[in-house]
């Protein structure tokens, strides 16, 4: 059996992956992606975590975070569609109208 | 009952939110008018169910919402905030084209979620209060969907929000890891004497990150000037002020346990320490050279943040709490101007916008001076206490640097708020700017908050008892 230790490390992985991609990608859409990518990470440490502190609310806290997430992405990505309907784009350096 | 009883506060602003979304679906009238006035009465009644709380305070779901008396005192300065977002948006949000129900029904929501943040000690139920109050908050921003501004600022929001949000789930899962809870208590209550163990203080770092975000402490405050700028005018007033005096509270409740002299206890303070200075020093230098105001209260919001932070390094609740009541009037009322600074279809926000504006609307022009003002701490307004409570309480503390800090970079303040007072009553306008005062409402708020600046300022006894008898809860 793969120990839960090595779980931990992959969710590390994944959200210092997810972390870089929002700083490199220039598009809303793959930065929303990295953001996921960083809460599912944190979604596998809880997993991977449970059994260390041996209480078996942390698989209901990930049904909670995938909720959050799931709320986030509804309104996310009514967001992201406003911004394409009036540039038909939605790179990150259109939004540049706010300055000062 | 004894389950109704301790929600009623939330209830009434959740499921006055319901109520008002399904008013304004199947009531359709031309003004929007009496869907502000349902959302007066729901603020209201959680105002009153919350006062009837004080005395006995409540638990509900196994102690995971504690209404105890912070907890309290914060609901009642949130629905406050909440309130005079009601009456600033009325009129405001019908001259600009952005008339929607869902704002009053978004509005409710993200208070709840506010209220939800103060009204526990656990973690996990803190995240989602937090939650409920961002996703209601980006589409708060977005909602004048004539202006590109206000999406651009909605999406700017909601990426760099989703992005905290992501660290402070990734904190909590570290922190459960380590302890087993999400209860402040006994997470960080048992290494007080070994010290933090490395992987809590890593879990605490990024929960903290996390938070410091949503408050925008510096450096993770980028995103607040525009958001703030674009977003509609009350709405960036509500969000001066609400969701910092929440998130204060959280990060206070979080810092208490923390016992000094051990070396994880002291790596927070001064990561704090540090958070501190910088969002003072960066708020008010980056105040200095705005020329819109709705950006320069951004940043002034972000200098006060530091100042609040002091209180926190400080332990110092009351000071805190006074420090937030008075900033509740300042943040709102200096909003209040420039909401009233519009007429159908166009608002004015610039700083050449303001000039000659103190003789041509007296009353606007007063009011917002004395705002101005209190904001620099000036005495006897409530912002000079505010500052001086917190800035003593520090000194005793030992953070004399800190203080320093403080008082230079109030006097940097000085000149951005004067200079705005300058404009209003010394410069002739190149073109003068007509604006709607046929505004009762705004004007309302404007004297409400010169009322609150005043007697926090004059005759603050008998709120500080309030708050003395509040903030005992916490310890």
């Amino acid at each position: 059996m793969i120990p839960a230790g090595h779980f931990f490390i992959v969710a590390v992985v994944l959200f210092a992956l997810g972390v870089i991609a929002f700083f490199v990608k220039k598009d809303l859409i793959m930065q929303f992606m990295s953001v996921e990518v960083m809460l599912n990470a944190a979604n596998l440490a809880f997993l991977a975590l449970a059994p260390r502190a041996q209480a078996a609310e942390a698989q209901a806290v990930v049904l909670f975070v995938i909720t959050v997430a799931a709320a986030e992405a509804a309104v996310g990505l009514a967001i992201i569609l406003v911004v394409f309907r009036r540039r038909k784009a939605v790179r990150t350096e259109d939004l540049r109208g706010l300055k000062g | 009952m004894s389950l109704i009883l301790p929600l009623l506060p939330l209830l009434a602003v959740a499921g006055g939110a319901i109520v008002v979304l399904l008013l304004d679906a199947f009531w359709r009238r031309p003004s929007k008018n009496h869907l502000a006035f349902a959302t007066l009465a729901f603020l209201a009644a959680a105002a009153a169910a919350a006062v009837r709380l004080w005395d006995a305070g409540a638990e509900a779901f196994d102690g995971a919402l504690r209404l105890d008396r912070p907890a309290l005192l914060f609901t009642l300065i949130l629905i406050l905030a909440a309130s005079f977002t009601v009456l600033l948006a009325m009129r405001w949000m019908a001259q600009q084209n952005a008339a929607f129900g869902e704002f009053y029904g978004l509005l409710l929501l993200s208070l709840s979620g506010l209220l939800i943040m103060v009204s526990t000690r656990d973690l996990l139920v803190v995240f989602l209060g937090l939650e409920v109050f961002s996703v209601s908050a980006y589409a708060l921003t977005g909602l004048k969907r004539n202006d590109e501004r206000s999406e651009e600022a909605a999406a700017k929001y909601f990426l760099i929000g989703s992005f905290a949000a992501a660290f402070m789930v990734f904190g909590l899962a570290m922190l459960f890891g380590a302890a087993g809870s999400f209860d402040i208590g006994i997470l960080l209550g048992s290494g007080n004497a070994a010290g933090l163990p490395a992987f809590t203080l890593v879990g605490l770092g990024l929960v903290i990150t996390g938070l410091a975000f949503k408050i925008a402490l510096v450096p993770f405050h980028m995103w607040q000037p525009d958001v703030y700028q674009g977003a509609p005018t009350p709405v960036s007033g509500y969000f001066v002020v609400a969701p910092k005096t929440a998130g204060f509270l959280v990060l206070l409740r979080l810092v208490l346990p923390i016992g000094r002299g051990s070396s994880g206890g002291d790596a927070i303070h001064y990561f704090l320490y540090a958070v501190a200075a910088l969002t003072m020093l960066v708020g008010n230098l980056g105040a200095l050279r705005q020329k819109n105001l709705k950006r320069m209260f951004a940043y002034s919001s972000i200098a006060h943040a530091g100042y609040v932070l002091i209180a926190v390094l400080a332990l110092d609740a009351r000071g805190l709490a006074f420090y937030l009541a008075s900033y509740l009037f300042l943040g709102i009322g200096a909003f209040a101007a420039l909401a009233a600074m519009s007429r159908p279809d166009r608002e004015f926000g610039e700083l050449d916008d303001f000039a000659g504006i103190g003789f041509r609307y007296p009353w606007i022009g007063s009011i917002f001076s004395i705002v101005l003002l209190a904001m620099a701490g000036f005495p006897p307004l409530s912002g000079f206490l505010a500052k001086f409570y917190v800035f003593s309480a520090a000194v005793r503390a030992g953070l004399t640097p800190l203080v320093f800090i403080g008082v230079l970079t109030s006097l940097i303040s000085v000149a951005y708020y004067l200079r705005v007072i300058g404009t209003m009553y010394m410069r002739e306008p190149e073109q003068p700017v007509d604006i709607d005062v046929e505004n009762p409402a705004v004007l309302l708020v404007l004297f409400l908050c010169l009322y609150g600046i005043l007697q926090l300022g004059v005759f603050p006894g008998n709120i500080l008892q309030v708050i003395r008898q509040a903030m005992a809860g916490l310890f």
